[in-house]
Order: structure tokens, then C-alpha cells, then sequence
């Protein structure tokens, strides 16, 4: 049953394993019985109304929240409390977060090579190589010396795009990268993870940007009040919508 | 606020090389203030000149004092702060207590028990005593201080470099407490200036640094008004120099541009 994928019914592992995941915040119910997997090489698109649970959810992914109870598998290994192994799982796993949580003190550069030299021991020289190499592949190698407040929303968020390739994540988590940013700069972070996903990266998004899920998403979760509610293929979800409160939402959204 | 030595560099002059050279500057006004405040106060009319050696050797002693005191203090403070945050319920009560009896009592009487009341296996000379008292005394509230400082770094911080994979140590030695110290540094140089002019309390145990030679020569002379304005004069000048030296270094963090 695990092994058959929910859309393509194809049989394969898991990269990520989700089982009857709950959460609560206080007395909220924040997520209700989640249940679902991602395949490497695959893009998943999260959406649904704010509050609905879909960053909390991506939140579980890499442990920055503690399910309370259900499972998840990671590449074979399951989170709980053992911190060595969900340090080796979030060398895994990159995360892009919507304030891009760039670190403040360092150069776009250093921000690129701090965790290739501190996590995984590269040598100076080859970690600043291979951190030009990435900011050049989102079009900021010559921002490469300045600090994250010299920059502008975009310009940071491709930054954070390149920070957590430089680890060769298997798998990227985006927690809404565009919400932050003034309209005239979606794009060119949307480009970068274009870019990224026609290179074959695994992808899980949490995004309001519809058109962007349609056209790069190869599944679409919508997320309401705690429940995965449906997955579906984007043509299923987008243009055959049977459920009344999903088409609602889109309409609210497109319009 | 860019201000004093700060102003006096090229305008082109990058952050770091202004703030390097506002601390050697500072750095070398101090050597020569120190070096040649003999040779200076010894020109001066009674009852100033003849004893200016003292004068001099007694500003060395504050000097030393403070430098020793506040690098001591500036190591208990971060280790302190780190300690008040711990996972580790017993190290934060450690911390707390610390904390707590050191700033709710009087240095005077911190110094005093440092130097009369330790076990005598441990008995310290006048200024060990005072240095170890002052040190810890400004260690509680350099505590306090980075503390503040680290608990103001947002949470997305911690969270960016843990999902890189860095190890929590690795996370607060890279991202949170390099941010976390220029927070605090405003409020770390408050405490060592105000630790320059505490070491004075040092006289008490007969140190004989700046405050106590003013004493000894009022004593011996009867003349308060030049003696104390000397004395005063002095820790004016000291505590100039330093709070030059931490502005160059607040100048060299600030890469914001805020200041």
C-alpha cells in the first residue's frame, strides 16, 4: 500500500513518509491525521487558506515542529528526539523560509559557504568556490560580497536558494518564498525554482502563487483546517474541481 | 553617532579600516598618556609636581586593574549568559544565584569579603582580590547584558542555521552570538566604564592606585581642590580613550550603516 504512488500508481519508496500526523498548538488542532508521501524527484505543491495548517505541516518535515503524534520517515529514517539523526536528516533536507532568514552579520557569500565548511568540513577556498558557482546559478554573482540589507527581497530570497543548495540537499521544503516579496520581484524567484525543479530536485512548496503551482507542481495538496483535504494532479485540481469549497478558494484566489 | 576619532579618517576609508585605526590610535594615546603622565604632571606647581611619580604609578595600577577585571568580567558574562539560557535546569539556577547575589549586594562589600573573609588557603594579595571582586561583580551584569542581546535575535535565525544542518553550538558560536554581542555591546561598555571608575573602591583594601594616591596626598598636603581635580582629571582621560576604542568597535559591526 505504502509503495504505490496516490496519482500515478506507480511502485516506490518514499522519499518522506507521512502517517496519521497530529498537532496542536495550545488547545488548536493545527493538523488532523495527515497522511501522505513524496517521491525524490517529484514536486508538491501545498495550498490552501492561511491558518489551514500547510506550513506547519511543511514545519514537520524537518522538525522545526514536533508532531504530537503519527509518524514521519525521512529517507529511511524516522523524526523523533534523536538529535544526531535529525542533524543528518536536515543536511538532507534544504528549507527556504518566507522572511529568507538570511544571516544578517555575513556577505552573501558567507551565508552560501558557512554550513558546506562548518557541517560538512569543506576547505575555505573550495567552499567559496563552489558558493560563487551557486550564486552565479541565481544570477547574483556580483552581489556576492554584499550584505543581506544591501540587497532587495528577491535578490535575498535567491541568497537563501543558494544557501541551502550549497549542502547538495536530496530534497528542498519552501515555506511561502514569495509572500514576503513586492510583486515585481516574484518572478525572479520563481524562476530560480523553475530553474530547480526541471533539474530533477524534489520539492515540497507551500505557495499562493496558483499559476506558479499549476505549471511546475506534478501534485497538488490542498490543505483545510488541519486535513489534507485532496491530492491531485494540477489539470485534476485546477480545471475539474468537484469539491464546492476548493472551487471557492480558487475562485477567491484567481480573481 | 560617529563621532570623535572616528571623524578623523579619510572619508573614503573603509568601516574596518577606520574602526582599526580609531583602536590604534586609542590604543596609542592610552600607551602615551600612561608612559608620559609622569614627565606631564611633574612641570605642574605644588602640590601636583613632586609627587607625580605616584600619580603615574597609581593610574598604572587603575589601569591594570580595570584591563584585568574587565576582560575576566567579559568572559564570566558571556559563559554567565549562556549558562542562564542552558537546557540544563541546575546550571541556570547556578547562574541565576550568581546573578542574583552579586548585583543586589554592595561592591565595596564584595571587595572587602574577597580580601579578609576567603579561607586562608586561598588568601589573595590586595589587588587579586579586587581584581577577582570586580570581575565578578562586573561579570553579573555583563550577564544580563548578553543575555538581552541574544534573546533579541529572531527565532527564523536559529531555525535557517539548524536547517542547514548546524549543530546547535555550531549555531550560537556562527549566527546567534555574533549578532547577539552587538546588541549588547552599548550596555557592555556602560559596565567598563563604570567598572574604571569602581576599581577607585579598590582604595579600601590599600590598593594604591589613582583614588588612593589622591587620598594619601590630600593627606599629606591639605590641598583637596588641585589633588581631586588631578585625581578626577585623570579617569576623565581614561575613560575618553576607552569609550573611544568600544565606539570603533560598535563602528566595525555596524554593518547596517545605522551609525
Amino acid at each position: 500500500m505504502s509503495r504505490i504512488h496516490p496519482i500515478t500508481g506507480e511502485h516506490r519508496e518514499p522519499f518522506i513518509l507521512a502517517e496519521g500526523v497530529n498537532k496542536h498548538f495550545g488547545k488548536a488542532h493545527v493538523l488532523r491525521d495527515v497522511t501522505t508521501r513524496f517521491y525524490a524527484g517529484e514536486v508538491a505543491v501545498i495550498v490552501g487558506a492561511s491558518g489551514s495548517g500547510k506550513s506547519t505541516f511543511l514545519r514537520t518535515l524537518n522538525r522545526l515542529e514536533k508532531h504530537d503524534s503519527g509518524r514521519i520517515v525521512v529517507d529511511g529514517i524516522e523524526l523523533n528526539d534523536d538529535v544526531k539523526r535529525l542533524d543528518a536528516i536536515r543536511r538532507e533536507v534544504g528549507m527556504v523560509f518566507q522572511q529568507f532568514n538570511l544571516f544578517p552579520h555575513l556577505t552573501a557569500l558567507d551565508n552560501v559557504s558557512l554550513a558546506p565548511r562548518k557541517v560538512r568540513g569543506a576547505p575555505a577556498a573550495q567552499a567559496r568556490q563552489a558558493a560563487l558557482e551557486l550564486l552565479e546559478r541565481v544570477g547574483l554573482q556580483e552581489h556576492a560580497h554584499k550584505h543581506p540589507h544591501q540587497l532587495s527581497g528577491g535578490q535575498q530570497q535567491r541568497v537563501a536558494i543558494a544557501r541551502s543548495l550549497a549542502m547538495q540537499p536530496k530534497m528542498m521544503l519552501f515555506d511561502e518564498p514569495t509572500s514576503a516579496l513586492d510583486p515585481e520581484m516574484i518572478k525572479e524567484v520563481l524562476d530560480v525554482m523553475k530553474d530547480l525543479a526541471a533539474s530533477g530536485m524534489t520539492m515540497v512548496i507551500v505557495t499562493h502563487e496558483m499559476s506558479f503551482a499549476r505549471e511546475v507542481g506534478d501534485r497538488i495538496l490542498f490543505f483545510d483546517e488541519g486535513r489534507l483535504e485532496q491530492e491531485a494532479t494540477p489539470e485534476a485540481f485546477f480545471d475539474a474541481q468537484q469539491n464546492n469549497r476548493i472551487r471557492a478558494f480558487l475562485g477567491h484566489i484567481a480573481h | 553617532m560617529t563621532s570623535g576619532l572616528l571623524l578623523l579618517w579619510p572619508s573614503g576609508w573603509s568601516r574596518e579600516r577606520k574602526s582599526s585605526a580609531t583602536m590604534a590610535a586609542a590604543g596609542v594615546a592610552l600607551v602615551l598618556f600612561l608612559w608620559g603622565l609622569g614627565r606631564l604632571l611633574i612641570g605642574a606647581p605644588e602640590p601636583i609636581g613632586p609627587v607625580a611619580q605616584q600619580f603615574a604609578q597609581g593610574t598604572r595600577v587603575t589601569v591594570e586593574l580595570t584591563v584585568v577585571s574587565g576582560l575576566l568580567g567579559v568572559a564570566i558574562g558571556v559563559l554567565t549568559a549562556v549558562a542562564r539560557m542552558s537546557r540544563f535546569p541546575p546550571l541556570r539556577w547556578v547562574a541565576s544565584l550568581y546573578v542574583w547575589v552579586f548585583r543586589g549586594t554592595p561592591l565595596l562589600v564584595q571587595i572587602l569579603f574577597v580580601y579578609f573573609a576567603l579561607p586562608g588557603a586561598i588568601s589573595l594579595s590586595d589587588f587579586s582580590s579586587a581584581a577577582v571582586a570586580l570581575a565578578l561583580n562586573v561579570g553579573a551584569y555583563n550577564a544580563e547584558a548578553i543575555r538581552a542581546g541574544i534573546q533579541a535575535i529572531p527565532k527564523g535565525q536559529t531555525e535557517a542555521a539548524r536547517s542547514l544542518g548546524l549543530r546547535p553550538a555550531q549555531t550560537f558560536i556562527h549566527v546567534i552570538f555574533p549578532q547577539g554581542i552587538k546588541i549588547a555591546l552599548p550596555p557592555l561598555v556602560n559596565n567598563i566604564v563604570a567598572l574604571l571608575k569602581d576599581s577607585s573602591l579598590a582604595y579600601s583594601i590599600g590598593v594604591v592606585e589613582l583614588a588612593n594616591i589622591g587620598n594619601r596626598v590630600n593627606a599629606a598636603t591639605f590641598q583637596p581642590i588641585p589633588v581631586f581635580l588631578t585625581t578626577a582629571s585623570i579617569y576623565l582621560v581614561l575613560t575618553t580613550v576607552m569609550t573611544q576604542i568600544s565606539g570603533a568597535i560598535e563602528h566595525r559591526l555596524d554593518i547596517e550603516g545605522r551609525i
